[in-house]
């Protein structure tokens, strides 16, 4: 019965993937073992795969395994200070010692902590199939409420994190308490500023809508300003954000994930003199 | 290729030849009668169930059978017939931490994790350490200070 | 053991932290039947036709029809059924189908279907005209304090369901044979459970026998509803052949279909003359769910309760509990307590707040003192300590001056103090041990010369296989060890009562240390010895009129002064819990340390009541049924708590003790409450306050601004 669910390696992990799509690949399983129907399912074991174990640093990327538990990048040196510190907002020790990265990515839920993160650095996934694989932005990977755009037979190998100045960051995740909870709403924002140019700006919006908001484009309309000409259009910036950010009611109210939205933009603005 | 799952459960080694999609939580209790991990919710929420794997805490009722193949497993059976295990119970004990207990497995193998990982935590350690572990008597207080005991009088064990 | 408080291990300790104490979920189920209960999709209607798939062979349902007793749950008043056909809200049982494998038993009942006819439900408390309870106090004169008042101000407030969250889920398990129908699992009070199993069962009281076993929390919950699980169970297991029937619930069911705590609507009216309260008009709306079950109590608590600590010389208190086709409420921790204090204790500080002075020094000026009338024109007959206890937190906490350094805040963070004064009036209100209970302990000493505890009191992580082995061990002057306390088995105990109330330690641990004094006096060396010990009702006591709500509605109360602080992050309407200083005068502890715990749990569980449990229901279902959405504290959300224990001894409690394990739930909310309105400056009157509402507030002053 278990025969060919536990592939050693990701060439054979495709290759059962590609014969059996029905399976459903099971990382670190703390999203798909919830529900009594899992046990009814066939899982493909991902999880023990040492090619989506690894993180390691290339010229242009942190490459991230997506089997990689949140407890593993949280450990690893290579890790970005604001990604381990949304890692550890992670429910409790118990799930993110299993819990992986890539399986906080592929559920598609738009309030993933880590995902968040990967949505802001403006990250891309490694697509593997049998005999195939492509680089995706992150980005256009979540396509709907809980779709992505994932094809039959592939797997998410890895998450490609480009290389940037991610020292000034701004992140808070507002979750129902202070541990083990589900993100109501988050914020990540990134701010390089040098030379008194803005070299790069970049917010994401968690929890709030169907899908992660990254909204680079009006990002953009900071990029290359002065701190000065910033806080000029910065009521425009705002405006525009306020406009994009279009939240949907679950267990909280629109109206509170809105507020929260803007009074984060408005605090991680001011907080670095905009 | 693997046909059987095999692991380690408090120093026994174990063939699986059942459903890889079981739970492992349920097998525990269920096959192997080891009632001590116990079931609070079957969501990942509560931590009653939670067991050591590879060292580190895990809530087994959200463990598939066929992801522990190769690993090593400790259960609060297995766990309490150590000298670790004497020192924390003692510390829990002095302090009266343990009320209606169904939470207490779960909390200790945590517990063994947070100090197996920081002989020395502070309060904020051990609280975020144990915060996968809901307990619905105790306000946590004394478990917090049974912790920081075993952890000042359990010299050389973590 | 010198001191009776001095803590020692928990007799139970080791089988809980090594994992070998057996809960009822714990038993080898290999020669088991698993039931599950088919419960009704609609709020209200008629139950036509239940359409059960083909059953393979082993697999049986059962139904009303199967009842060879009476088709009703003996509690109080006996509306619940044991099975439905006339459906009163989502998740009430119907049948059960039963049968060796749980899972196949789960694949056939979502084969099942009933056919309804559907009926209007009602789920507004408000506007509910059916009234299972409608209770009146009246005291001095209301209508001349009014009529001489110089202001006269009101207050509304609202509280909201609470689930009790036990860890363990319910479970039963269930067996006949030989004539027999013995059942045991997670339950606080065996005798209830006994009394409804001979109702339903139409067995003889001796042809029932009821076992607790080791039981994972309770805090109410385990005290009304086992009964009708017991029951259901127990038809059953008339047809399995001798075989065990187990009912253990998942998560999920445990939280659709098990009691709650009543969400309440209090309307306050209080006349002020030269700053001093001289009348208060109550009226307490408590939502009592579809049948009865605990509500009448709950009711009596919240009425008798709703002036608070205080000294207030006029009232007129209207408490209802009407009917709605919502999930039962029932007993929980505080029982009516917690709501009423939450709606006094506020309304005191919104009526500081409109007369312009400190609302803690308002409120010390008004409490109570030894000998003065209680809201029912009973007597606090005992020295009230709370001035001693306010002194203490006020003083740790540096209240004062916080207070006036957190007005008028700006920025990110937003810090805010806040005070409570609470009571839990100890042990059965009015009468009810003298008429009702009638408490019968027993010790029985063995041959060897240790000395066995019969009682039905249970622990269900409270201590009280501990506090009670404690009270004889020191009476006797044995060891622990010498003494035996195991789970309650009524084929074995006496009736010593129920595990509610606050009253265990207080009433049948008295009754334990007299009958201990007794053996002590009549100890023959060798010898089995039986020691029989009945209740007395304590001859202070002006009796209780429970038609006109007249006398003493307790002998003693518990007092509690909070101090909560709190920062909220105006950015997320984030609450956290900075610190709490709470003083708890419970009488004597009969072990500091389980008391402590006591104290420190009721504490969370009434901040998690404040701020963060928050329950809801839509068109009679409820939204948060996982632990996911129903969130309770974890160990990093509610640190430093500093409990102080102040000893007022009560001369009718062992060694001085009285009721402990309630009061702790009601000061917490109303305390963290005060303290949100000194953060944001404004006036609060529901609960659970959530980050939402702190946003909604702080998007009203930018509008005001």
């Amino acid at each position: 019965m278990v025969k060919n669910l536990l592939p050693e390696t990701l060439e054979d992990a495709l290759t059962i993937y590609f014969g059996q799509p029905e399976l459903v690949p099971y990382s670190g399983g703390t999203d798909i073992m919830v529900g009594s129907s899992c046990e009814d399912k066939n899982f493909l074991f991902i999880n023990r795969i040492p090619e989506l174990k690894q993180i390691r640093l290339d010229n242009e990327f942190i490459r991230f395994g997506s089997a990689c538990t949140f407890t593993e990048v949280i450990e690893n040196d290579l890790t970005p200070t604001i990604l381990k510190e949304a890692c550890k907002k992670i429910a409790a020790p118990a799930i993110r010692n299993v819990g992986t990265i890539g399986g906080n990515i592929a559920n598609g839920s738009a309030k993933a902590d880590s995902a968040l993160i990967f949505m802001v650095t403006n990250s891309l996934l490694r697509l593997q199939a049998h005999g195939s694989e492509r680089i995706l932005p992150l980005r256009d990977f979540y396509i709907g409420r809980s779709k992505t755009a994932i094809k039959q037979g592939e797997l998410i190998s890895e998450i490609l994190m480009p290389k940037q100045n991610l020292d000034n960051y701004y992140y808070e995740k507002v979750g129902a308490r202070k541990a083990l909870s589900i993100s109501r709403v988050s914020f990540a924002a990134i701010l390089d500023v040098s030379d008194d140019i803005i070299r790069n700006c970049a917010t994401a919006f968690g929890a709030v809508s169907d899908v992660i908001l990254r909204p680079s484009e009006i990002d953009n309309m900071l990029i290359g300003k002065s701190i000065k000409e910033a806080k000029a259009i910065k009521s425009t910036y705002i405006a525009t954000l306020d406009k994009a950010i279009v939240p949907r009611s679950g267990r909280v109210s629109i109206e509170f994930r809105k507020d929260v939205c803007m009074n984060l933009i408005s605090d991680f603005l001011e907080s670095n003199g905009i | 290729m693997i046909d059987i799952i095999k692991f380690n459960l408090n120093d026994k080694e174990i063939s699986y030849t059942g459903s890889a999609s079981a739970r492992l939580l349920d097998f525990l209790r269920d096959e192997k009668k080891m009632t001590g991990t116990k079931c609070g919710c079957k969501e990942g929420e509560c931590g009653a169930c939670c067991v050591i794997i590879d060292g580190k805490t895990v809530n087994s009722c959200l463990v598939a059978m066929g992801s522990i193949h190769g690993a090593s497993i400790i259960t609060i059976e297995g766990y309490s017939k150590t000298e670790r295990f004497e020192t924390l119970s003692k510390a829990f004990e002095s302090v009266s931490a343990i009320q209606c207990g169904f939470c207490m497995p779960g909390m200790l193998l945590s517990s063994e994790c947070i100090l197996d990982g920081n002989p020395k935590p502070s309060e904020t350690i051990v609280r975020e350490g144990l915060s996968g572990n809901l307990c619905r008597c105790t306000g946590y207080n004394s478990i917090v200070k049974a912790v920081l005991k075993a952890s000042e009088k359990g010299g050389g064990l973590w | 053991m010198n001191n009776i408080s001095s803590s020692i291990p928990k007799i139970d300790h080791l089988e809980k932290a090594n994992g070998s104490a057996i809960y009822v979920c714990d038993y080898d189920t290999d020669d088991m039947l698993h039931g599950r209960l088919l419960r009704s999709s609609i709020a209200k209607g008629i139950v036509r036709n239940v359409r059960i798939p083909e059953l393979p062979d082993g697999y049986f349902y059962v139904d009303s029809t199967d009842i060879p007793g009476k088709n009703q749950v003996h509690m109080i008043q006996d509306d619940t059924p044991v099975f439905t056909n006339d459906v009163q809200f989502i998740g009430e049982p119907i049948g059960m189908l039963v049968g060796p494998d749980l899972k196949k038993v789960g694949s056939l009942l979502s084969e099942t279907q009933v056919e309804y006819e559907n009926l209007a439900p009602v789920f507004d408390a408000r506007g509910s005209e059916d009234i299972f309870f409608d209770f009146n106090i009246e005291k001095g004169d209301v209508e001349a304090a009014f009529a001489h008042a110089d202001r006269i101000i009101e207050g509304s407030f609202e509280t909201g369901l609470q689930e009790h969250i036990y860890l363990e889920t319910n479970g039963m398990i269930g067996k006949f044979q030989d004539g027999k129908m013995i059942i045991h699992g997670s339950l606080q009070c065996p005798y209830y459970v006994h009394g409804a199993l001979v109702d339903a069962t139409a067995l003889t009281h001796e042809n029932v026998i009821v076992k607790q076993d080791v039981t994972g929390g309770g805090f109410g919950g385990k005290e009304d509803f086992p009964s009708a699980l017991a029951c259901q169970v127990a038809i059953a297991a008339f047809k399995a052949d001798g075989k065990s029937v187990r009912v253990v619930f998942e998560r999920e069911e445990d939280i659709i279909a098990t009691s709650k705590r009543h969400p309440s609507y209090c309307d306050y009216k209080l006349s002020v003359k030269d700053g001093k309260v001289t009348g208060m008009v109550s009226d307490i709306i408590v939502d009592a769910g579809a049948y009865t079950t605990m509500s009448m109590v709950v009711l009596q608590r919240a009425t008798i309760g709703s002036s608070g600590v205080y000294n207030i010389e006029n009232i007129k208190v209207r408490g209802r509990a009407p009917k709605t086709n919502t999930v039962p409420n029932g007993a929980f921790r505080g029982f009516g307590g917690p709501q009423v204090f939450f709606a006094i204790e506020m309304m005191m500080t919104h009526v500081a707040k409109e007369l312009g002075v400190d609302s803690a020094e308002f409120k010390l000026k008004h409490i109570v003192q030894q000998g003065d009338l209680t809201s029912t024109s009973g007597k606090y007959h005992f020295p009230v300590p709370l001035k001693q206890m306010a002194a203490k937190v006020l003083k740790e906490s540096d209240y004062f001056k916080k207070q006036k350094q957190y007005k008028n805040q700006t920025g990110r963070y937003r810090k805010g103090i806040g005070f409570s004064l609470v009571f839990h009036g100890a042990g059965f209100t009015g009468n009810g041990e003298r008429d009702i209970i009638k408490a019968v302990a027993h010790l029985k000493k063995l041959k060897d010369g240790r000395v066995e505890i019969l009682t039905a009191n249970t622990d269900m992580g409270q201590g009280l296989a501990t506090t009670f082995t404690k009270i004889v061990s020191k009476t006797l002057d044995l060891p622990p060890e010498k003494i035996i306390f195991s789970l309650p088995d009524t084929s074995r105990v006496p009736n010593s009562g129920p595990t509610v109330a606050s009253r265990s330690i207080m009433v049948v641990g008295e009754l334990l240390r007299r009958a201990a004094i007794r053996l002590k006096d009549e100890w023959i060396e060798g010898e089995e010895q039986l020691i029989e010990q009945r209740y007395e009702h304590p001859s202070f006591m002006i009796a209780f009129d429970a038609v006109n709500f007249k006398g003493d509605a307790y002998p003693t109360y518990s007092w509690q002064a909070t101090v909560v602080e709190t920062t909220i992050d105006t950015l997320t309407g984030g609450i956290s819990i900075d610190n709490v200083w709470g003083s708890f005068d419970v009488g004597t502890p009969i072990d500091e340390s389980i008391v402590i715990g006591q104290m420190e749990g009721g504490i969370i569980q009434s901040l998690g009541y404040a701020i963060m449990e928050k329950c809801t229901i839509y068109n009679g279902a409820i939204n948060n049924k996982k632990l996911c959405d129903y969130i309770i504290p974890t160990a990093p959300d509610f640190p430093n708590m500093n409990v102080y224990l102040y000893v007022d001894e009560y001369p009718e409690g062992p060694f001085g003790a009285k009721g402990a394990g309630e009061m702790s739930h009601v000061g917490g909310a109303p305390a963290v409450l005060d303290a949100i309105q000194n953060a944001l400056g404004t006036k609060l009157s529901k609960i659970p306050f959530m980050p939402e509402d702190v946003l909604d507030i702080l998007r009203e002053e930018k509008l005001d601004d």
